[in-house]
């Protein structure tokens, strides 16, 4: 039932009509959906990974798949693990972007799911609840669901570049740059801030100014910002140009300081020159992946978090919820 | 004949600009400020990031700190004195609250914190010894009150016909309600109550104005008599209703004559038009060492004289399952 669910995905991959939807109602711009369902969409996992989803996918009866807008890809996921848990599966999409998961449900032909676009939560009696979007939405349904409810909330994407001498920065940013690209930046692993090791500004500096240079050159152009990130930007760009260095390209903005600032999404990264590598511990229970380049030691991650190299973080392996922290 | 407000802004901003590196990296591309408009703002999250100050660490007598975030962030305001800070509390704290009595000093009572950071706690206690008469206090440690305390402290200004000016958080005020559970509590007559601050992080919230009414039956004072205060830990100034002095409705703050509340396009930050919300760019001639104008995160409108505030400025809500930075903010 989860390869029906793959070779679904593999069969709208390609639809062009859909791609156009998709960026409509996501604001994303057509190279930047294309992009995310090249790089993003799980079209060939091991079987390896979907054995480890399907052995621990949660059981219940029946499962409801409330799905978030955006990330659009996710809802693949998603479904699949909700499918490899329960007989039966109701996938209630996001309603501002709705086209992926009922492009997909429909291409899988599985009787099992089905979409509905109105849900009645308190109406639920039965299965479990897979919530999938904002802290607000989780707690608004927890307090009316009768029934377990398995929440994915918002995360973030941190990057790591180790303090190896040898290390190209240009190609690390190159790589870093195609993490942040995706859903442009709105996804849970989309990198939001970038920690320089070995505490030296002009290695961080070039590390930014590169990875400023590798946004403005990138091939997929930035989609539409909402107006809460336009706003956020101009905050942002305002503080960081008082406590540090400001790079603002048309590809997107880098920030550079002493200190994490955690900058908007839509293609804003605040890269760090971490004297003091405790202070990731801070962000810890919203991280839900690390990106590294170069030598880390790995103890600095928290232990929830998936570890990927740069260009990788958006393609954790298919063998569970992309996050990994308790539901 | 005085300065103008302009042009003590200007002088105020070359100094801080020769001053404070980042400030001048703000403001670059400016030749030099004629206007206070042409001077750009701080954000406040500029404070929990880096020291902003016209003078070296080490020399401060007061630092004053923010309540920390979900990620442990305090903004920090250092201050080389605290004398123009004082001075203008003082002035405009007195006619907010206090003109109406003359010579008779009020009972200064808090229910606010005890922290040396703090700057409300700061301002508290300056009302406690200049405008009330030394005595009085706080009466409240963390979560817990001291009713007897109180209820002493009320009873001595009962009994010397002396009005009480409670000085308290919003939170403090809906939990002391809370705790009287519909009891009255009466004050002396002509007190009064100063309210400030949210419910930033608290589980419980009140509407002002159902917080304001509630207050007023539960203390037995004149609604009028409750006034709202707007401040933060980045200012030197303060705002208030002006519901004893004028007819002024509640919800209408003014400014003293050294602070202007402008607002601003959040994303432009160039001044909106009269009647319009934006995000409040407060400029305060009294951040003579930090920085004069300050770019908070409220929403605010200008009503007549004075301004109103709408909320804290959350924009349409975030698409996707990216982290919002008020998410983590807590």
């Amino acid at each position: 039932m989860i390869e029906r669910l793959i070779e679904a995905a593999r069969s709208i991959a390609s639809d062009a009509p859909l791609h156009d939807r998709i960026a409509k109602s996501t604001g994303l711009s057509i190279e930047g959906v294309r992009f995310a369902i090249e790089r993003c969409l799980e079209t060939d996992p091991s079987e390896e990974e979907i054995a480890t989803l399907v052995k621990n996918a949660p059981r219940f009866e029946k499962a409801y798949v409330l799905l978030s807008s955006t990330v659009f890809t996710a809802a693949l996921r998603a479904i699949a693990v909700a499918r490899a848990g329960s007989p039966s599966v109701v996938v209630h999409p996001s309603r501002r972007a709705p086209d992926f998961a009922e492009a997909l449900v429909r291409a899988a032909g599985d009787p099992e799911i089905t979409v509905a676009r109105d849900l009645d939560i308190a109406e639920i009696d039965r299965g479990a609840i897979h919530v999938h979007g904002r802290m607000e939405t989780i707690e608004r349904i927890r307090a009316v669901a009768k029934v377990p409810v398995l929440a994915h909330g918002p995360g973030m994407g941190i990057a790591i570049l180790g303090a190896d001498a040898d290390l190209d920065v240009p190609s690390a940013a190159r790589d870093l740059a195609d993490d942040v690209v995706p859903f442009d930046q709105r996804g849970c692993l989309s990198p939001r801030i970038a920690f320089v090791l070995g505490g030296k500004k002009e290695r961080a500096e070039a590390f930014a100014t590169a990875l400023a240079n590798a946004l403005d050159h990138h091939p997929v152009p930035l989609g539409a910002l909402t107006e809460e990130e336009r706003v956020e930007a101009a905050r942002f760009i305002q503080t960081v140009s008082f406590a540090g260095v400001v790079k603002k390209g048309t590809g997107g903005v880098v920030g550079l300081s002493d200190t994490p600032v955690l900058p908007p999404t839509g293609r804003h990264v605040h890269v760090v020159y971490a004297r003091d590598e405790a202070r990731l511990d801070a962000f810890a229970p919203h991280v839900t992946t690390v990106g590294i380049a170069g030598t880390v030691d790995l103890g600095i991650a928290p232990e929830h978090a998936r570890v990927a190299r740069f260009g990788s973080m958006q393609r954790p392996p298919f063998d569970g919820p992309v996050d990994r922290r308790t539901p | 004949m005085p300065e103008s407000f302009d042009a003590l802004a200007c002088d105020l901003a070359r100094f801080q600009r020769a001053r404070i590196a980042g400030f001048d990296r703000l403001c670059k591309g400016i030749r030099d400020f004629e206007r206070a408009s042409d001077i750009p703002c701080v954000p406040t999250d500029v404070f929990k990031l880096t020291r902003v100050a016209t003078f070296p660490e080490g020399e401060e007598t007061a630092i004053f700190r923010t309540s920390g975030t979900t990620i442990g962030e305090r903004g920090m305001h250092a201050m080389r004195t605290t004398d123009t800070y004082d001075a203008g509390a003082l002035a405009f704290g007195r006619w907010a609250l206090a003109s109406d009595l003359g010579d008779r000093a009020p009972l200064v009572v808090s229910f606010t914190v005890k922290d040396a950071d703090s700057s409300l706690g700061h301002m508290v206690e300056l009302f406690r010894m200049q405008i009330g008469g030394g005595d009085g206090g706080n009466v409240l440690e963390g979560d817990v009150f001291d009713l007897v305390r109180l209820d002493e402290m009320v009873a001595r200004a009962a009994f010397e016909e002396r009005p009480v000016l409670l000085c308290a958080t919003s939170f403090a005020l809906a939990m002391f309600l809370e705790a009287l559970d519909g009891e009255p509590f009466p004050l002396p007559p002509k007190s009064r109550v100063m309210q400030t601050g949210g419910f930033k992080g608290k589980v419980k919230e009140v509407e002002p104005r159902e917080l304001r009414l509630a207050t007023a039956k539960a203390l037995r004072v004149d609604e009028r008599n409750v006034v709202c205060e707007y401040g933060m830990t980045e200012l030197s100034s303060q705002f208030y209703e002006a519901t004893i002095q004028t007819k002024a409705p509640h919800s209408v703050y003014f400014e003293p004559p050294w602070a202007r509340v402008v607002p601003v396009d959040p994303e432009t930050l160039a001044p909106v038009p009269n009647g319009a919300e934006g995000i409040a760019r407060i400029e305060d001639l009294l951040n003579v060492d930090s920085a004069f104008a300050v770019l908070a995160r409220d929403r605010v409108m200008r009503v007549g004289e004075g301004f109103v505030l709408l909320g804290r400025a959350s924009g349409a809500p975030p698409r996707g399952c990216s982290i919002a930075i008020e998410e983590m903010m807590g």
